[in-house]
């Protein structure tokens, strides 16, 4: 493979120094959210030393990202896919079981979840069927996407993990936005959602419809479901305007706060930095998610356009679901905030895709050479 | 470079990049309100709910006061004692837990549950619910060794009420037990578990005993552990209060009316101070500290002898002989009787169609009013009695302190009766007979007095007819109650006769050359014998019916004075059981009596008069 030597020069540094910005933010934050306090000492729990180990691998998932072209993920979409779909199948069959859920295959001595793999596939798949398609997408191509899209993320939500099923499917519905529907197909499916999305209200387990109906009064079941809903506004809202200060999060280190460490770990960071320190993530956020989109927009053919559209959406509907179920205005859904909830794999997942976005990114120019 | 990023040849969907950029727009006001909303304007109340999250207020014990006597010997002291608590929000299993606890203590299991049903209405789940008290040291090693077992079992260090002079110091002390659910309810400041006084001194010393709690502010986290925390305010100790009780004479008095029933006071006269308060039988309070098991509490009630019942404050009996005092002090007041005044004492009294005899048979012949308290004459109390009328002696003894409660630091004392036509018609719904008069000047009848009210009014004519409350408390100011409708002269000659009546009379068993002493005997009878030609002697009578045997005296030595009385219930003579067991007391106060008089005293150990059968009445 060719590596010219001009590509260093345009390796977009804000996409990676937003990157590492949040990324260490989200350290620094698990550093205080692992804590919790016995007597008078703060015991810290090893979270944020592991989250730095699995970044620096992380790292190297980049880094590995960018050394090709990125032409070749068009060429292993399809194959990638169909291996995923099949893992997706035998974990079904002889997945270990979890917490209730079966969302792990054992493979040699490691566990690996292929639902996180799958995401990527499905990245790869959707903007390499959509960038075939250079007008607005009609009933046939909707069609299309929907039948190779749908069973992949039916086979994660039965497993059950309805937050990565609910990412691969808002992935491919953003990215179908992205590409834009003709007149005909908007029209009837703007008239048909809100018809549609009500619908789907039975077939929500009885403890989904709780974290929905809990969303609207968290007072109807206060140390349920409604728990995790007053308990993060009470972190979030004691921050006040200049928060509580580093490590002084009494909401996280006297565990009111649930899932501190993963889910929640933006209360504690709200918490502890306040007002201005939420500003500012919130800032980081949308500064990184405007790098995918300065680069959906210059790529240099539709592929990578749509590739980088992708990764906006992958990381914009995390960003939403999980600050918004944090901040108390939308349901409890298990989805991370991304570099700053602790997790292996949804950091190798993240810096993976960075990394397919930095390479997008730094062919911008080259196209003349293809 | 830059023209060709910005060809027309764009292979970015417009309208997708404008929905990018409305979506990041989106998501920054979204949050950014949602942020300002929670944290800048409703920030204080979550702050506000953050803190009740985390700050809980919990209580901290005093030590209690304790009490010593009047040279500083411990009477009542709080040492260390382990109890048992649950901590439910840590328990897995709460009624396996009970079971072992139950096999632990071998405290029944049912009793465990109902203390558990109990504690869970007051006790929070994250602080001890006490189950079992004072352990003893076995189960303690038995639940340290198992209790990892048992999760949220936890040993309690609690302070526990010790007697070390038990049954001694038992009616002035009292005892504490467990507050029980109107004591709870009615002082916000006890826990469940708290020991409260529940009788003598400890009951009516309770606030000063118990001090207050004070406060810390522990930090809470979602568990309900305890972390860092903060005194708000330090617990005050409970006062430590000195008695006027010297353990050393109250142990010596108990040992003379060991076996007996009756009562010992012994006071200063000029302070009301009390120096011993001795009742018998007694009982020892510390078996209530940890709450009395049911059969030794059945034994304690159903004891013929009442063994709780603090006979100095409680037990109401006819004063007999000693209230001619009283009755003395009335007539001269009441211009009635004039000391050189000789009365005829023929044996007998007719009131109405009834003979009331003396206590000797034939009468005393002529006697003034000395010779009629020394000689304890029966005739010539009846004639002033009569002449008085029951009125004017209930007015002349309620004014003088009797009928009414002492005012002593004691709970439930008895106020005794001084009868009245009122009271009678009251009472009875019948008229007064003058008959009863003359029965209630020498002290019978429906007369009922307390060895207190008689050692008061005793202080009292010895002080300068100050009625002083009596006080058991060192440091306490004496307190003057009233004063005595008695002239100065008149008690003179009141207090002379019992000096002479410890020299010639009744009291002669108490006669020392040292000590300038005075006294009345009292030999009250308890069932009415109108015939006193058929009582037989004390031995053969039945004990309930024996009479009860007084004796009020006072002693003066080297400017110090002490009034003593002493009861003994169905005793028999007054002079002769109870006498001995005064002069007993004053050879504490005092110190041995010489020999040349002890020599004596040996020779006449009780009057002539006691040997005959017939000496009731004195």
């Amino acid at each position: 493979m060719p590596f010219d030597r001009r590509l260093i020069l345009c390796v977009n540094w804000p996409l990676l120094g937003l990157t590492a910005l949040l990324f260490g933010v989200g350290v620094l934050n698990l550093y205080s959210a692992s804590g919790f306090r016995m007597g008078d000492e703060l015991s810290l729990q090893p979270f944020y030393n592991k989250q730095l180990i699995w970044g620096l691998a992380g790292l190297f998932c980049l880094l590995a990202m960018v050394v090709f072209d990125y032409k070749y993920l068009a060429t292993i979409a399809w194959p990638l896919m169909i291996v995923m779909t099949v893992m997706l199948v035998l974990v079904l069959i002889f997945g270990k079981t979890v917490s209730g859920a079966r969302r792990w295959l054992p493979i040699g001595g490691y566990s690996f979840q292929p639902s996180e793999i799958a995401k990527i596939a499905m990245l790869l798949l959707a903007a390499k069927i959509l960038s075939k398609r250079s007008e607005r997408l009609g009933w046939l191509d909707l069609a299309g996407i929907l039948v190779v899209s749908l069973p992949v993320a039916g086979l994660i939500i039965v497993e059950p993990d309805l937050g990565t099923g609910l990412n691969v499917l808002l992935l491919v519905a953003g990215l179908i936005l992205y590409r834009g529907l003709t007149g005909p197909v908007f029209k009837t499916l703007a008239v048909a959602g809100p018809i549609l999305i009500p619908c789907g209200w039975f077939f929500l387990k009885p403890y989904q419809k709780g974290r929905i109906l809990t969303l609207f009064d968290p007072q109807r079941d206060p140390l349920g479901a409604g728990y995790h809903i007053i308990q993060s506004q009470i972190a979030i809202g004691s921050g006040q305007m200049w928060g509580k200060g580093f490590l002084e999060g009494t909401q996280s280190q006297l565990r009111y706060l649930p899932e501190k460490h993963t889910d929640f770990a933006v209360a504690v960071f709200a918490e502890e930095w306040g007002f201005i320190g939420g500003i500012v993530l919130l800032t980081l956020f949308c500064l990184f998610l405007l790098q995918f989109y300065s680069t959906a927009k210059n790529a240099k053919d539709r592929f990578g356009s749509y590739l980088a559209a992708g990764v906006f959406f992958y990381f914009f509907w995390q960003i939403l679901i999980n600050m918004g179920m944090v901040l108390g205005i939308m349901p409890v859904v298990g989805i991370p905030l991304p570099f700053i909830s602790y997790g292996g794999s949804a950091t190798f997942v993240n810096f993976t895709l960075v990394g397919i976005v930095v390479n997008v990114s730094m062919r911008r120019y080259l196209f003349k050479k293809n | 470079m830059r023209l060709e990023s910005d060809s027309p040849q764009q292979h970015a969907p417009r309208s997708g990049l404008i929905l990018l950029q409305a979506l990041v727009l989106g998501l920054f006001c979204l949050f950014t309100l949602r942020l300002w909303y929670l944290q800048v304007h409703k920030g204080s109340k979550f702050s506000e709910m953050s803190r009740d999250n985390q700050l809980r207020q919990v209580l901290i014990g005093s030590a209690r006061g304790r009490i010593v006597d009047a040279n500083g010997l411990p009477l009542a002291l709080s040492e260390p004692s382990f109890a048992l608590g649950l901590v439910r929000e840590d328990c897995e299993d709460v009624d396996a837990t009970l079971t072992k606890v139950s096999e632990w203590t071998g405290v029944d299991k049912h009793v465990l549950t109902e203390t558990f049903k109990r504690g869970k209405k007051r006790v929070k789940p994250f602080e001890p619910l006490i189950l079992s008290t004072d352990l003893p040291f076995e189960a303690l090693a038995r639940i340290e060794a198992n209790a990892m077992l048992y999760p949220g079992l936890e040993i309690v260090i609690r302070q526990k009420r010790y007697y070390p002079t038990g049954e001694l110091m038992s009616h002035v002390l009292g005892y504490v037990a467990e507050a029980n659910e109107d004591e709870l309810e009615k002082n916000p400041q006890l826990s469940l578990g708290d020991s409260v006084g529940k009788q003598g001194l400890e009951l009516t010393l309770e606030n000063e005993l118990r001090g207050s709690k004070g406060r810390k502010q522990v930090e809470v986290d979602a568990f309900g552990r305890q972390h860092n925390e903060a005194i708000l305010e330090p617990p005050q100790a409970g006062k430590d209060i000195k008695l006027s009780i010297d353990a050393n004479l109250q142990r010596e008095s108990a040992k003379l009316l060991e076996g007996q029933a009756g009562a010992i006071v012994v006071m200063e006269p000029d302070t009301g101070k009390l120096l011993a308060m001795v009742s018998q039988p007694s009982f020892d309070n510390n078996m209530f500290v940890l709450g009395v098991p049911a059969d030794k509490w059945r034994e304690l009630r159903d004891n013929p002898r009442h063994p709780i019942q603090n006979r100095v404050t409680q037990g109401v009996y006819p004063p007999g002989s000693v209230f001619k005092l009283l009755m003395a002090a009335a007539g001269l007041s009441e211009g009635l009787i004039r000391p050189g005044d000789v009365v005829a004492c023929p044996g007998t009294y007719r009131v109405g169609n009834r003979d009331f005899h003396d206590w000797k048979k034939g009468g005393h012949g002529a006697l003034d009013l000395r010779g009629a308290l020394v000689h304890s004459c029966d005739i010539y109390f009846y004639k002033l009695g009569d002449r008085m009328g029951i009125d004017r002696l209930h007015d002349y003894a309620t004014a003088s302190g009797f009928g009414a409660r002492t005012g002593i630091d004691l709970p439930h004392e008895k106020a005794g009766l001084i009868p009245s036509k009122e009271w009678k018609r009251k009472r009875f719904g019948a008229a007064w007979s003058k008959g009863e008069t003359v029965i209630a000047s020498i002290g019978q009848g429906y007369v009922l007095t307390s060895p207190l009210q008689i050692a008061r009014y005793l202080s009292a004519l010895v002080n300068g007819g100050r009625l002083m409350k009596p006080e058991l408390v060192q440091t306490e100011a004496p307190r003057l109650d009233a004063t005595l409708p008695v002239k100065d002269t008149d008690r003179q000659i009141i207090l002379d006769a019992m000096v002479t009546t410890v020299e010639q009379g009744t009291g002669k068993s108490l006669l020392r050359s040292d000590v300038v002493t005075g006294a009345k005997t009292g030999t009250a009878q308890v069932v009415k014998l109108i015939n006193a030609d058929v009582r037989q002697k004390t031995a053969q009578m039945p004990y309930e019916q024996r009479d009860h045997a007084w004796v009020a005296s006072w002693g003066r030595k080297d400017g110090k004075t002490y009034v003593v009385v002493c009861l003994v219930e169905h005793g028999g003579h007054g002079g002769e059981v109870s006498g001995p067991i005064v002069r007993k007391i004053f050879e504490q106060l005092f110190g041995s009596a010489p020999a040349r008089s002890a020599k004596s005293a040996a020779a006449a150990p009780a009057p002539t008069p006691a040997t005959d059968p017939a000496d009731v009445g004195d």
